[in-house]
């Protein structure tokens, strides 16, 4: 049946609607998570709080999990859906700054969203950030265009590189979620005992 | 979870497709080997080889006007679905793909192929060739090679096995006629 746009059950038109419910649904829980406060955040690097690491690894382990057995009962074929494609150094280099980003501003793009939603003025302020940024980006791109566009490895998954079946990543990273889960708690409740007033 | 995602461990896997390499494809494609003539596949059909495995990849409607015997069809545009990759890869069975033409049949033979499948062959011309050479084969000139007539004769023979028409040969073949030597007369007289 699925992917539904790439099978031909809707038009591909239907991907603009799709977004925004899909959007607005992923807005909900970032709030609902308590991702619009950046002390939330930004408490997994100084950690006094890991609801960042739960809730995404939650996500993680969760569509991992979900998804193996939707292939398998044929509601979408795997075969079919988007990979984003790989390119390895500047990805790298990529998420080093976005974690820079994250620890510095207190918010990622999507939950400095949630934040004005919410009327933080952070969030805001943050967002402007963001945009300055994108522009520098854009207007410096062609410094680092070679950079950017190198080490291509193609549109490939964990199976696809190491040829290992993707059922045993999902075991592995729900092995780790569940015992990052128990560390973290003790971790947090150690931690806790020190910090008198905690708001979020 | 770990209960879920220790059942997904045990969930049958899909069939890992050992990809032929582009330059090893194109080397291929440019074989002769990858055809089969109608003449061998009518032979085979015929002999009832049960390593052939004849392959339609016409639209359905094609197919069920006018199809070879025991054929199976797999439109070109479905040919990479999961349900029709059982087909394939079979270890000692001889797929032949066949279409109206070359064409489909050929795009077949290259997608089947990249997805390392072996033992993967095209009928030379598709239907349109076997129409002429199995259904109404050509009579040979008188000056073509003895070759020739023996193909056409297994031609005519398999035209009769596939439409169930008894048709006279229509070789033409030389009247002999006997020159006998005239008997020369007997030695007479005597001693």
């Amino acid at each position: 049946m699925g992917p539904l746009i790439p099978n031909g059950v809707i038009t591909g038109e239907w991907s603009f609607v799709i977004a925004i419910l899909i959007g607005i649904a992923f807005g909900f829980i970032l709030e609902a998570s308590g991702f619009s406060s950046s002390r939330n955040i930004v408490g997994v690097f100084y950690g006094y709080n890991f609801v960042v690491l739960r809730v995404f690894f939650t996500a993680v382990i969760v569509a991992m999990t979900g998804l193996l057995y939707f292939d398998y009962f044929g509601w979408i074929d795997l075969d079919k859906i988007f990979i984003l494609p790989t390119y390895l150094a500047p990805m790298i280099i990529g998420s080093v700054i976005m974690g820079f980003g994250f620890i510095l501003g207190g918010f990622c793009p999507g939950t400095s969203y949630t934040a004005i939603a919410i009327g933080k003025l952070d969030g805001l302020v943050f967002t402007i950030g963001l945009f300055i940024g994108i522009f520098l980006f854009s207007e410096a791109f062609p410094l680092f265009e070679d950079f950017y566009y190198s080490g291509f490895i193609g549109n490939v998954t964990l199976t696809d590189v190491t040829g290992i079946p993707a059922a045993w990543f999902a075991f592995a990273f729900t092995v780790i979620a569940l015992a990052s889960f128990w560390i973290t708690m003790i971790i947090e409740k150690k931690v806790r005992k020190n910090i008198k007033e905690y708001k979020f | 979870m770990l209960l879920l995602v220790t059942g997904a461990l045990f969930l049958p896997q899909k069939p890992e497709y050992k990809q032929t390499k582009p330059e090893d494809l194109l080397y291929e494609i440019i074989q002769p080997t990858r055809y089969v003539t109608t003449d061998q596949v009518a032979k085979m059909i015929i002999d009832k080889d049960p390593s052939l495995e004849l392959v339609d990849v016409r639209d359905v409607s094609s197919f069920e006007k006018f199809s070879l015997t025991n054929a199976v069809n797999i439109p070109l545009d479905s040919i990479l679905s999961k349900s029709n990759q059982d087909y394939f890869g079979i270890s000692g069975m001889k797929v032949v793909f066949y279409s109206n033409d070359d064409i489909k049949a050929d795009e077949a033979w290259v997608l089947t192929r990249r997805m390392g499948y072996e033992d993967t062959y095209v009928m030379t011309g598709g239907l349109n060739c076997w129409i002429e050479t199995i259904i109404n084969p050509e009579i040979p000139s008188d000056e073509a090679p003895y070759t020739a007539f023996e193909r056409y004769e297994f031609r005519r023979g398999a035209q009769m096995y596939f439409i169930g028409v008894n048709v006279e040969s229509k070789t033409t073949k030389a009247k002999v006629t006997v020159h006998r030597k005239k008997k020369e007369a007997a030695p007479s007289g005597g001693c």
